[in-house]
């Protein structure tokens, strides 16, 4: 491309960091919500109780609610209370897609609870982008793969790695950008890598099924069979004869002292004598992600039918790695470090989004510049905002949307996700019409409000809701900082991007 | 190629960033998946886990290659891993 290997590298950096970096940057700011999405769940829906009940009680409490309203139903589940989800859920398998009903611990009666997202629509977001799911993680995918050859190239022209470890110089314009830039991408260089990669692999036979193609001629269900995954053959005959159902206290006892903490269970064909009881632990009860595992139990005798894998080691490697990026696993202490983490990594994205605006500002952003090429350093400057201010706005509008829409809305949760998009595209029009640092200031000013606002709803009853509100207090009054700056920041030639920004506004 | 103007030689390399990259990736895990001595099921994932490391390393050829032509050289690497890595299937296609 140029004229040496670095040259090229920096240039594959630059311009593929800038056309990829707006939407990276949604991605990792959703995946790091993501880390918190059952506790964003849990504030997004006010009329779940606080509860502290024990699992069996309300596992019993769930069971006699199914057996009075639907006993005729071919599959019952239910998602016990647990230290992130203090909600009692049950669900049929006809109504598996509509979120079930949500159980009163204490009662176990239903109880209405607004329709919502939740932190799930972060969830959603961070790995489809919200398009249909099979195009979503081929995109995702792709920007995925971009931000590997990023952070590769960024290390490439990188020739003094080890000294910018230490190096930040504030209040020195495009070379502090540089430096916050470099210093957030190197501090935690592994970080990066591990979750860009990690990533990857999560879907990596969809994205490159070539040994599938190779070794079993496209054929994903030997593949399968192969690694042991089949499911358990379902007596037919058994389930049209009646049966009474087992207690499902000791088996969940059981399953806990086998798998640790209990997420819920599921129960096939129940009051038949084909009864089946599947008991799957939380996600993160070890590092490799147990998605898909469960205790199997016979629902009429009790007997253990079949008991969790053992995973071999090539199977292993590939779920220890995408349990690395699911971040499941070590409790809240390993989930506040990867939020923290993940703070870096936007923080690292922004910063390189800002700089390549600053590093040009003066040169195409002056009145002697020509037309074409100041056109182009504004679409820059407003995608830049709106795709970075814009999105944290349209982010915490959710939030607020989630609260403030009517409780018995219908569709409600497609409305929640308009307000999302609506408010995304306002900031981008308005980034398009205010002068930039104004445009600035105005969306993080505004963000950093609506953060603080949070404590507003009150609801503050229980630890997780508490907790929701305190880190976006924190998260807010940081924003609110940095739109001071940028307010503050001096209108002088070599201080900064508030200075290049006036002068493009001008 | 050379002459080729800028936007073209840029379209050029990201296309063979893409799909040569996609190739060269697709290729190698086919390859790699056939030739490690692991049963199928574990040979599929050994061999898809490093896949992309390739399409990365792929993707800085593409741009750091002398001129834009050199950049597809991609497929030339693909096809004989891709052989390998298809060897019975191209065995009964010719037979």
């Amino acid at each position: 491309m140029k004229n040496t290997f670095t040259q090229s590298m920096a240039w594959l950096h630059t311009w593929g960091g800038l056309i990829f970096g707006w939407l990276l940057f949604a991605i990792f700011v959703t995946g790091t919500l993501a880390v918190f999405d059952k506790e964003l769940n849990h504030w997004m829906q006010p009329e779940i109780p606080a509860s502290e009940v024990s699992q069996a009680d309300a596992a019993r409490r769930a069971i006699s609610y199914l057996q009075t309203h639907e006993a005729q139903a071919g599959n019952w589940g239910v998602s016990l209370p647990t230290e992130r989800s203090p909600g009692l859920r049950v669900s049929t398998a006809e109504r598996r897609h509509g979120g079930g009903v949500q159980l009163d611990p204490h009662s176990g009666e239903a109880i209405e609870v607004r329709d919502s997202v939740g932190g799930n629509f972060f969830f959603r977001f961070h790995f489809t982008l919200d398009l249909p799911r099979n195009w979503g993680i081929f995109v995702v995918g792709a920007l995925a793969l971009v931000m590997l050859a990023a952070l590769v190239t960024g290390i490439v022209i990188h020739k003094k790695i080890f000294k910018e470890f230490f190096t930040f110089r504030p209040n020195k314009g495009q070379r502090s950008w540089l430096d916050l830039h470099n210093a957030s991408a190197v501090l935690l260089l592994p970080f990066h890598l591990m979750i860009t990669y990690t990533g990857l692999v999560i879907f990596m036979l969809i994205y490159i099924p070539a040994g599938v193609d190779a070794l079993f001629a496209g054929d994903s269900r030997a593949y399968f069979q192969a690694q042991g995954n089949a499911r358990m053959e379902q007596p037919r005959g058994l389930a049209k004869q009646p049966g009474e159902l087992v207690d499902v206290v000791p088996l969940l006892a059981q399953a806990e002292a086998a798998l640790g903490p209990i997420a819920g269970f599921n129960i096939r064909n129940p009051n038949t004598a084909g009864a089946r009881i599947e008991i799957r632990p939380v996600l993160g009860n070890r590092i490799a992600l147990s998605k898909g595992q469960a205790m199997v139990f016979d629902g009429v005798s009790g007997q253990l039918l079949s008991d969790v894998t053992e995973w071999r080691a090539a199977p292993l490697t590939q779920r220890v790695m995408v349990g690395l990026h699911f971040a499941q696993f070590g409790g809240y202490p390993m989930r506040w470090l990867y939020f923290v983490c993940g703070v870096v990594s936007c923080v690292m994205i922004a910063s390189g989004l800002v700089l390549f605006c600053v590093k040009r500002g003066r040169k195409y952003a002056t009145a002697s510049a020509d037309a074409s090429a100041r056109r182009w350093y504004r679409l820059t400057e407003v995608c830049n905002i709106g795709f970075v201010a814009g999105l944290l706005l349209a982010c915490v509008g959710l939030l607020w949307a989630s609260r403030l829409l009517p409780a018995e809305l219908a569709q409600r949760e497609a409305w929640e996700v308009r307000a999302f998009f609506g408010v995304w595209l306002l900031a981008l029009l308005h980034a398009g019409v205010r002068p930039a640092r104004r445009a600035w200031v105005e969306q993080l000013g505004l963000t950093a409000l609506l953060c603080i606002g949070l404590g507003l709803f009150g609801g503050l009853s229980d630890g997780l809701r508490q907790g929701v509100v305190a880190c976006a207090l924190v998260l807010g009054v940081l924003l609110g900082v940095l739109a001071w700056r940028v307010q503050q920041a001096v209108p002088a030639p070599l201080k900064g991007r508030a200075a290049r920004s006036v002068e493009a506004g001008a | 190629m050379n002459k080729a103007p800028a936007w073209l030689q840029i379209l050029s390399r990201s296309g063979a960033a893409l799909l040569g990259g996609y190739a060269l990736t697709y290729a190698a895990s086919a390859c790699l998946a056939r030739l490690l001595p692991l049963a199928p099921a574990d040979a599929v994932i050994v061999a898809t886990l490093p896949a992309f490391i390739f399409y990365t390393a792929a993707i800085l050829w593409a741009f750091a290659s002398r001129d834009a032509l050199r950049a597809w050289a991609l497929l030339a690497v693909a096809a004989p891993l891709a052989l390998i890595g298809f060897w019975p299937q191209a065995l009964e296609w010719l037979a």
